[in-house]
């Protein structure tokens, strides 16, 4: 279908179109006219990616010079080859509806152990063994040695790549992680080298999260992409813990441990390399001297994306002398670590800012501010000049030496914790020192400045308001559709049973909530077709429940109705159980899922049709609040942003249940049952923090029933939903042809579906 | 017949039929009945060609009547005064037991003729043909038919196994006697269920029973131990089923380490990039080393571990022994196992038959039915049964002999040499008036081509008699058929199935064959179109005259 979007020829892959679809697509122009950010919020299932693909490809092909680049970032990688595969859905229907083969070319980009084809790096199990072993082959100075030696392993589809690889740009098109790797494997070139070079060029990126948002992969991957270009957060509901991971370090003794045996090495192979080969150490002081300033000029060029680890005034001075040369340099580090041994050994928490733990540095073993900043650029060269192979042996002081670079740069923003022990166990010395990120907002911030429109998108992002907040940025665009339904796919119960006290657990006094819980999964097991799906608050939690459960006989009872599977610690484990679940629920036996919200298969796994019928959600899922990282993150955000701890609390973990109970509805023609077991969900300030679509449906009706009521209330639901559902219930309703989405009635319905904050 | 070792469930004796005296016998598989004094029996029904069985009660005379599928029926009379009715009854017992378990098979028989008859006009014209015409019987006509389909739907004719109870082991309500002591009650379908979960099970049951433990210690034991209650920790060495325990564990890590199949559920690789170690702010979450947890955390754990175990080994159980099979090469020795099933995640073979189902996967995620016209009928799908002769057509057996690119071109090079050197050779050509008429002979139509005009045929003969030609033969064929396949002629069997094969093709000749040739001749004289047909006969005839004259002399 082609639409037209307030003057822009759209091309729609599909014959019809949700209402709320045509208005996602009418918002995201607006922002995209206005050159700048956007927050959207659209309930899952009604083909939020198609609308934004088709979107902006059009825009691009509108306007080439407005908009050069797409960048769509995802979570998983299950997403990310989705989003490709729609994509390729949509060039495909660009090519028969315009006859003209467009010369768009769009691929996924992965780590290397989702695109290494060589057959010895690529058959290790994990991503770092690949990341590793890949670097020991290819890196430059590896290579370089080869000259001299050439029986050194290679990787001879890196080498292909780098004699030929660069001559030719990748042909228009969409490449998905196996294509590339099928185009890999026919051209013998590396598939992942080629997606980092191709990225440059290539019309559209999929890609993670991180390769925009964590500062040691985005200097990589991401610093050269171009300004106008359009960045895509999808279900982005999650992004500030992604940015506050990627900028928080956590040291613990083994961690120094490590760093100090890697100092050893640096130090023995500083002696051995000045002994055959001093010029080398010689040259890369005098590049030290020289400063970064290459990377200044690029950055104030504007080529580079600015990179939070590596501020501005360390590009424009030289090393400090202190730590040029490299002896002194490992000396400094030893320095360095030798002091933080001496802070983890302490018997009490410590909590101190950046400024204060600099004074500190200062006063105990004279290091300065200043090196400190240079530490991790300094550290970089180093490695690179002693031609050191395996860089993942080296892990642990790169991550010292992160660690002296973001506390000597960042003076708010950030806390650090000193623990002697886990609060479980305060018997056993375990001593970490937090340096933790609060403030989301810095690692996101290069994105925001340097590309012209940023969108912030998923099915849950209420309340809206708070991620401007949060991230520190004014978006033009803040919205917020509903799903129009044809009929009512969706049911939210909120069943009045009492919340459980976290501590009380242990005394045993939870009993009857337990037991309450029990006899609701027994029941709904009873009623409910195919797939239950249960949530948990916490992991150790949901442990002690089954724990009791099993002891009061009632899985045995619910077993009598369905199978049970549960989530455990173990992702290969939970995955096995996972597909057995779905097994389960394929061949009408009919399965329970027990697992845990903020878990992996909250985030990351859907449950469509009968895999999920119902959901059940045990609890509010807060955060486990006696941590004293969030603790300092409360206080934070309350300095900072005006934030009230509660507020924040709630928020949170609103949108960890709303991601729960969303699991279940993929689409129009899906339904489900939302049930959400904790009175507290009646509240007026739980409520309201849902999303707006699962908000219309929650009548008062639907609040503070007894099982009794929810069972009823669920065996009707069912039964309505089993019938027949054919387009034509939804025609008109909530699914247009172009005709009706043209009539002027229709036009002013849509207008209603935004809903701007 | 009788001297076949059969198991006689039910001896009748004084029982009448056709007003002889005589006894009633029932057999595992048939029911027979041997007038008095003589060791044979005349009646003899298999229980599967029962249909129904009829004892009328009111009558004077004590009656059990059969009818058979056939249509036929038989009566038996108890006529011992005394105790008539008690024989009657037990008889009539005992042939309800029996046939409901024979009736399902003839049942399902039945059907199957019936569907192959409706599926197949070809075959219903030769069963109406050559059975309902009474040239061979029903027996014979689907003597070697079934058998054929029978492989053929093996598949479809397997009953499906009923699945397993998930909570079985729930089922077993223990009971207190009232003296401290638990009383469990076991059914076969409990332990079958226990043995079909937990195959260690039926293992350790088959090395200790019954020359370690008897069978009711073996199971006190079980529900004694640690692995029935799945909460408890192993204890001790002494405990038969630890072992067990052991090995459900090593299945569920084979399991586990298998890996899943479907891309969009494996958890492992969903991250894209995982945070370096160190990094991040949740990755000082709580240790889940054991060193640190208590016995009650390990005790839920192993609890959650179990349920898991429990509910994967009850659906792999009911997926019948397909599955099995899959587990089993899941078991310790997976690794050698077949090169299709070991799709050890890890290995990054995996690769090249990954695609398939993760594409499908993908696809199925991203489709949004309802955004698409519903395009038009659905499609049947074509069921092949090898696929590979769809897509390639027959291939000959034996290897082509392929020429080379040399060959042919040394070929074409002599060809053109002859070609050029070619010299017609005036003096030996025909005069022109015979070249055309030996042509004009050999166009259609002409002199020597009448015999053979083949297409002649469709305008000569209309299309009934061409139907009904085209039936004759597929009967012809089909008789013939069962007369070859009798050769070579090596058992009593055969002897007497070739002899009345042999009077069934006459039979068909005579009342089949020959009013169709009479008729065709009442009709259109000149062509003979049961020419080939009569030659089929004949040389059918000769082959077994052959055949009769090889055995008299052998005889004499």
């Amino acid at each position: 279908m082609k639409l037209n979007i307030e003057g822009l020829l759209v091309y729609f892959p599909y014959d019809y179109i949700y209402p709320e679809q045509y208005s996602y697509m009418l918002e995201l122009k607006r922002t995209l006219d206005a050159k700048g950010h956007g927050v959207l919020e659209m309930p899952s299932g009604t083909g939020k990616t198609i609308s934004l693909l088709s979107l902006i490809v059009a825009y691009q092909r509108a306007y080439p010079l407005e908009v050069t680049k797409l960048i769509y970032c995802s979570r998983t990688v299950p997403e990310i080859e989705k989003v490709v595969e729609e994509l390729r859905k949509l060039m495909e229907y660009y090519s028969k509806e315009a006859g003209e083969k467009n010369n768009f070319l769009a691929l996924a980009l992965s780590s290397r152990k989702n695109l290494c084809v060589h057959p010895e790096v690529s058959s290790l199990r994990f991503g770092k063994e690949v990341d590793g072993k890949c670097h020991s082959l290819t890196a430059s100075y590896i290579r370089a040695q080869r000259h001299s030696n050439p029986s050194l392993p290679s990787c001879r589809f890196y080498e292909e790549f780098d004699a030929l690889g660069r001559q030719v740009p990748l042909p228009a098109g969409v490449y998905n992680l196996d294509d590339l790797k099928d185009f890999g494997r026919r051209k013998g070139w590396c598939p992942y080298y080629l997606a980092r070079y191709s990225i440059v060029h290539a019309n559209i990126i999929v890609y993670s999260y991180h390769y925009l948002l964590d500062p040691k992969i985005a200097d990589l991957v991401s610093k050269e992409l171009a300004k106008k270009s359009v960045v895509v957060f999808d279900e982005a509901h999650n992004i500030d813990n992604v940015c506050i991971d990627s900028m928080s370090v956590n040291i613990t003794r083994r961690t120094l441990d490590r760093s100090q045996a890697n100092v050893e090495t640096l130090q023995s192979t500083i002696l051995k390399i000045k002994e055959t080969d001093a010029a080398k150490l010689k040259e890369e002081y005098r590049r030290l001297v020289e400063g970064l300033k290459e990377a200044n000029v690029a950055r104030e060029t504007d080529i580079y994306m600015s990179n939070p680890v590596l501020p501005d005034e360390v590009l424009q001075e030289a090393v400090p002398g202190s730590i040029r040369t490299a002896e002194h340099f490992v000396g400094f580090m030893k320095r360095f670590l030798e002091y933080l041994k001496a802070r983890l050994r302490i018997h009490h928490v410590v909590q101190e800012s950046a400024p204060q733990f600099l004074k500190d540095i200062s006063e105990k073993v004279c290091i300065d501010r200043k090196p400190l900043r240079f530490c991790a650029e300094r550290l970089r060269s180093l490695l690179r000049t002693l031609e050191i192979a395996d860089i993942a042996d080296f892990s642990a002081i790169t991550l010292i030496s992160n660690f002296a670079t973001l506390v000597s740069t960042y003076s708010k923003g950030f806390t650090i914790i000193i623990e002697p022990f886990e609060d479980r166990t305060p018997t056993i010395a375990n001593p970490v020192l937090h340096f933790s990120c609060m403030d989301p907002s810095i690692a996101i911030k290069p994105v925001f400045e340097r590309f012209q429109s940023v969108i912030i998108t998923s099915g849950t992002l209420s309340p809206l308001d708070i991620y401007p907040r949060i991230l520190d940025f004014h978006p033009v665009t803040t919205a917020s559709f509903t799903m129009t339904l044809a009929r009512t796919c969706l049911c939210p119960l909120v069943c009045n049973l009492r919340n459980p006290q976290h501590g009380a657990f242990w005394e045993g006094g939870e009993g009857p909530v337990i037991r309450n819980y029990g006899n609701l999964l027994l029941e709904m097991s009873a009623i409910v077709p195919d797939g239950i799906v249960a949530f948990f608050t916490s992991y150790i939690y949901m442990e002690n429940i089954v724990a009791s459960w099993y002891e009061q006989g009632i899985l045995e009872n619910v077993q009598r109705n369905k199978l049970i599977f549960i989530e455990t610690p173990d992702a290969a484990e939970t995955s096995m159980a996972l597909e057995k679940y779905q097994e389960a629920c394929e061949n009408g036996r009919g399965a329970i899922l027990l697992s845990v919200a903020r878990g992996k298969v909250s985030e990351g796994i859907d449950f469509v049709h009968h895999f999920g019928r119902a959901v059940i959600m045990f609890g509010v899922p807060y955060v486990y609040t006696q941590s004293r990282i969030l603790k300092a993150r409360l206080e934070y955000l309350r300095d900072q942003f005006q934030i009230r701890e509660n507020d924040f609390l709630t928020f949170d973990a609103m949108r960890h249940a709303a991601q729960c109970v969303g699991r279940a509805i993929r689409g129009k023609t899906d339904y489900g049952l939302m049930i959400f077991a904790d009175k507290r969900y009646a509240r007026a300030d739980k409520r309201g923090k849902l999303p707006r679509w699962i908000q219309e449906h929650l009548t008062d009706g639907s609040l503070n029933l007894t099982i009794d009521e929810t069972v009823q209330l669920s065996k009707h639901f069912l039964r309505q939903m089993a019938q027949p559902f054919k387009q034509e219930d939804q025609l008109g309703l909530s699914l247009l042809t172009l005709e009706q989405l043209q009539s002027e009635e229709m036009l002013q319905k849509i207008a209603q579906i935004a809903h701007q904050v | 017949m009788a001297a076949l070792s059969e198991e006689v469930l039910l001896v009748v004796k004084r029982v009448r039929q056709r007003k002889q005296d005589g006894t009633l016998y029932l057999m595992a598989e048939r029911i027979a009945w041997g007038p008095e004094g003589k060791d044979r029996f005349t009646v003899s029904h298999l229980y599967a060609d029962i249909r129904q069985k009829i004892s009328p009660d009111g009558k004077a005379k004590i009656q059990l009547q059969l009818v058979l599928h056939t249509g036929e029926s038989t009566n038996f009379h108890f006529s011992n005064e005394s105790t008539a009715l008690r024989d009657r009854d037990a008889a009539k017992d005992l042939l309800q037991q029996l046939l409901p378990k024979f009736k399902k098979r003839a049942n399902k028989e039945l059907e199957e003729k019936n569907r192959m008859l409706q599926e197949d006009p070809v075959l219903f014209q030769l069963y109406k043909d050559l059975v309902v015409s009474q040239v061979i019987s029903a027996e014979e006509f689907w003597a070697n038919r079934l058998s054929l389909n029978n492989v053929d739907h093996s598949a479809s004719n397997n009953k499906q196994e009923v699945g397993i109870s998930a909570a079985f082991l729930a089922d077993i309500r223990p009971q207190t006697d009232g003296c401290n002591g638990l009383r469990y009650n076991l059914t076969s379908d409990i332990i079958e269920s226990i043995f079909r979960t937990y195959p260690a099970v039926k293992q350790k049951y088959a090395e200790n029973v019954p020359h370690n433990l008897t069978e009711k210690e073996f199971w006190t034991r079980f529900f004694q131990s640690h692995y029935f209650h799945r909460d408890r920790i192993s204890t001790g060495l002494q405990d038969i089923f630890s072992e067990c325990a052991k090995q459900d564990e090593k299945g569920l890590r084979s399991m586990v380490v298998q890996g899943v199949k479907n891309p969009l559920v494996d958890l492992l690789s969903l991250e894209d990039k995982t945070l370096d170690e160190g990094y991040g702010s949740n990755s000082m979450a709580p240790s889940t080393s054991s060193a640190n947890k208590t016995v009650k955390e390990n005790s839920n754990s192993a609890i959650i571990k179990r349920f898991n175990h429990h509910s994967a080994m009850v659906l792999a159980a009911g997926a019948g022994k397909k599955a099995c099979l899959t587990m089993k090469c899941a078991g310790p020795n997976w690794g050698c196992a077949s090169e299709t099933s070991s799709t050890d995640g890890n290995s990054r073979d995996s690769d090249f038959f990954q695609p398939p189902v993760k594409k499908v996967k993908i696809q199925e995620a991203i489709e949004y039915e309802d955004l698409h016209m519903e395009n038009g009928k659905k499609t049947v799908a074509l069921n092949l049964k090898k696929s590979d002769r769809y897509s390639h057509g027959p291939v000959p057996l034996l290897p082509q002999q392929y020429t080379t690119s040399q060959d042919i071109i040394n070929s074409v090079n002599c060809i053109q040499q002859e070609i050029a050197n070619y010299k017609p050779c005036l003096t030996q050509v025909m005069s022109s008036s015979t070249a055309s008429s030996a042509i004009a002979a050999l166009s259609p139509g002409g002199l020597l081509m009448q015999a053979g005009s083949q297409q002649a045929i469709n305008q000569m003969v209309p299309s009934d008699v061409q139907g009904e030609l085209k039936h004759l033969y597929t009967a012809a064929g089909e008789l013939l058929r069962h007369f070859w396949s009798c050769f070579p002629v090596n058992t009593p069997f055969l002897e007497e199935k070739v002899v009345k094969m042999k009077s069934n093709l006459e039979r068909f000749q005579m009342t089949k064959l020959r009013p169709f040739q009479e008729k065709i001749q009442r009709q259109y004289l000149s062509t003979n179109l049961t020419g080939h047909l009569e030659d089929m006969f004949q040389m059918a005839y000769n082959k077994f005259h052959a055949w009769q004259t090889r055995q008299m002399l052998r005889k004499t």
